[in-house]
């Protein structure tokens, strides 16, 4: 069992008291060194914004506006 | 009586309006449809016979009456068991809600009786709305009426199957990673997942507060746009529904697309795609580029960012609502469903805020960039051949399996973290004679122009209009 996959499910028991439920529970727990990996390739690539970040706001923004 | 069960739903509702048949007869052939063709399908939960007689002989005394007629008047149909209706079963596909029955009617539902439309029964879905494939451990898995072996995708399973099996004229499903969008493609039917914000949720199960959408699937994109503009627009009881006005959707259907700018992207939407569905995207392209529309390939930006944002934020929410549920009896769940929500703990919510402050700035950057050149993208709805029920039970099969049901809905979840507006619509079948599915996507609040698009090709290709082999009558 990776150490990864270890500290996961401690966490997740501490944290939350819900046990892994099954095998494949336990396989994607594993998985979340994906999750990691791909916020670690975004580090440094999108800088803070001072503007209000609103996803509601950038919908108006974007939107079509003629048919 | 099976003549009427393969009317659009269009063409149902015109012709009760028009007196040339009731609605009690639209009700009892597509009864009489389902009685033949769901022991195959099992696209449904529960239905109610009784009471859609009710609805339906009121439909008609309003029509001899001369009552004013609503733009569904007299239309039976059945939706994705995850639609309140207050004091009727509302299973959500779990044996956690098997008995359940809310208080509460949804919003959409009742937009949908004051067009004139009623309900007959609930649809077959995924648990909790949480599969891509139409797995359901308590209800039973729902079959392809093109090839019961193979999958409906998900989760709005039984939405797809009954409405490519001609016994319901419209379903409502719910698209949270692609669950309109999917069951669309591999049933071989029309439907469309709104801008986010743009249709109410109020008296719709959530399974993710911030990627869940409403919207229909049918036999047409023409059935798409009445029905979008019954729906969409402002509900005070949604807050976060969007006061955008909203147009006359079937009207902007013209067929004119001179000039619209079609974009097909060179990466992540044909990673892995089977030659089989990229021959019927290009296919595609040629009757859409013999309407005028000029086709350009280019490269999506952020992609990266999508899918690393987009990949956590509804897990993080699944896992908050069944949190409860997950400490006190998760062996009540498929397999699938808790072995998915389970990782949904342990994302920090440094990553889940991260997630979500980028949304925003992320859809700048990305339609910025993208609707300088091109008014729509083109895409597979999903990039390979349709996998059998077996294939992707993650329940029975073996370790792996997971991969090759997450591959199903790789099209279509970048549009919920974008929030954009995406449609499916057939355009061809597999090897195995499933069908292929097109998905067009655009800007916010471009649901007119995506379905224009779908309508063009539907007038010159009869995908849409194909009976599958499960209807032998």
């Amino acid at each position: 069992m990776s150490t990864l996959l270890t500290q996961t499910e401690a966490s997740i028991l501490t944290w939350h008291n819900v046990a892994a439920p099954n095998d494949p529970a336990r396989r994607l727990a594993a998985e979340l060194a994906f999750t990691i990996a791909a916020f670690e390739k975004l580090r440094g690539t999108l800088v803070f914004e001072d503007e209000p970040a609103s996803f509601e706001a950038a919908l108006q923004a974007t939107k079509e506006t003629a048919p | 009586m099976s003549g009427l069960a393969d009317l659009s739903m269009i063409e149902a509702a015109d012709a009760v309006r028009a007196g040339n048949a009731t609605s009690v007869e639209l009700l009892e052939a597509v009864w009489a449809r389902m009685e033949a063709v769901n022991p195959v399908l099992n696209a449904t939960i529960w239905t109610d016979k009784e009471d859609a007689l009710k609805s339906a002989r009121a439909a008609d005394a309003a029509v001899r009456n001369k009552a004013p007629l609503g733009v569904l008047h007299g239309v039976p149909m059945m939706h994705k068991d995850m639609y309140y209706q207050a004091g009727k079963l509302s299973t959500c596909g779990s044996a956690l809600r098997r008995n359940w029955r809310p208080t509460i009617t949804a919003t959409v539902i009742e937009r949908l009786a004051a067009a004139g439309a009623y309900t007959f029964g609930g649809l077959n879905m995924a648990e909790f709305a949480q599969n891509p494939t139409g797995h359901n451990k308590t209800f039973g898995d729902c079959h392809n009426p093109w090839n019961p072996p193979y999958i409906t995708g998900g989760s709005s399973s039984g939405s797809g199957a009954s409405v490519a099996a001609r016994f319901n004229y419209m379903a409502l499903g719910s698209d949270t990673g692609g669950s309109i969008r999917l069951p669309a493609s591999a049933n071989g039917v029309s439907g469309i997942k709104p801008t986010q914000t743009r249709v109410s949720r109020y008296g719709v199960m959530p399974l993710s507060f911030t990627h869940d959408n409403v919207g229909p699937l049918c036999r047409s994109a023409r059935d798409c746009a009445r029905v979008m503009t019954v729906i969409a627009g402002h509900d005070p009881r949604d807050p976060t529904s969007a006061r955008e006005p909203v147009p006359d959707y079937e009207a902007a259907l013209t067929g004119d697309i001179r000039g619209l700018r079609i974009g097909v992207p060179t990466n992540v939407f044909f990673d892995g795609a089977d030659a089989q569905v990229i021959a019927a995207i290009d296919q595609v392209l040629e009757v859409l580029k013999a309407r005028g529309a000029i086709v350009t390939r280019l490269t999506l930006p952020m992609m990266d960012a999508v899918a690393a944002y987009g990949g956590i934020v509804s897990r993080v929410e699944a896992a908050t609502i069944h949190a409860e549920w997950m400490r006190t009896d998760s062996q009540a769940y498929g397999v699938h469903i808790s072995g998915r929500m389970y990782p949904g703990y342990a994302i920090p919510a440094p990553y889940y805020v991260e997630a979500l402050s980028r949304r925003g700035p992320v859809l700048k950057a990305f339609a910025a960039d993208v609707f300088a050149k091109v008014d729509v993208l083109i895409t597979p709805s999903i990039p390979t051949c349709l996998p059998t029920l077996a294939e992707t039970d993650i329940d029975h099969g073996p370790p792996g399996t997971e991969t090759k049901f997450m591959a199903v809905s790789a099209n279509t979840r970048p549009f919920n973290y974008l929030g954009l507006p995406a449609i499916s619509i057939p355009c061809g079948f597999d090897p195995n004679f499933c069908p292929i599915g097109l998905q067009i996507a655009g800007r916010p609040f471009a649901e007119a122009r995506i379905m224009q698009v779908a309508d063009a090709y539907q007038r010159d290709t009869d995908f849409h209009s194909r009976r599958p082999p499960v209807l032998k009558d």
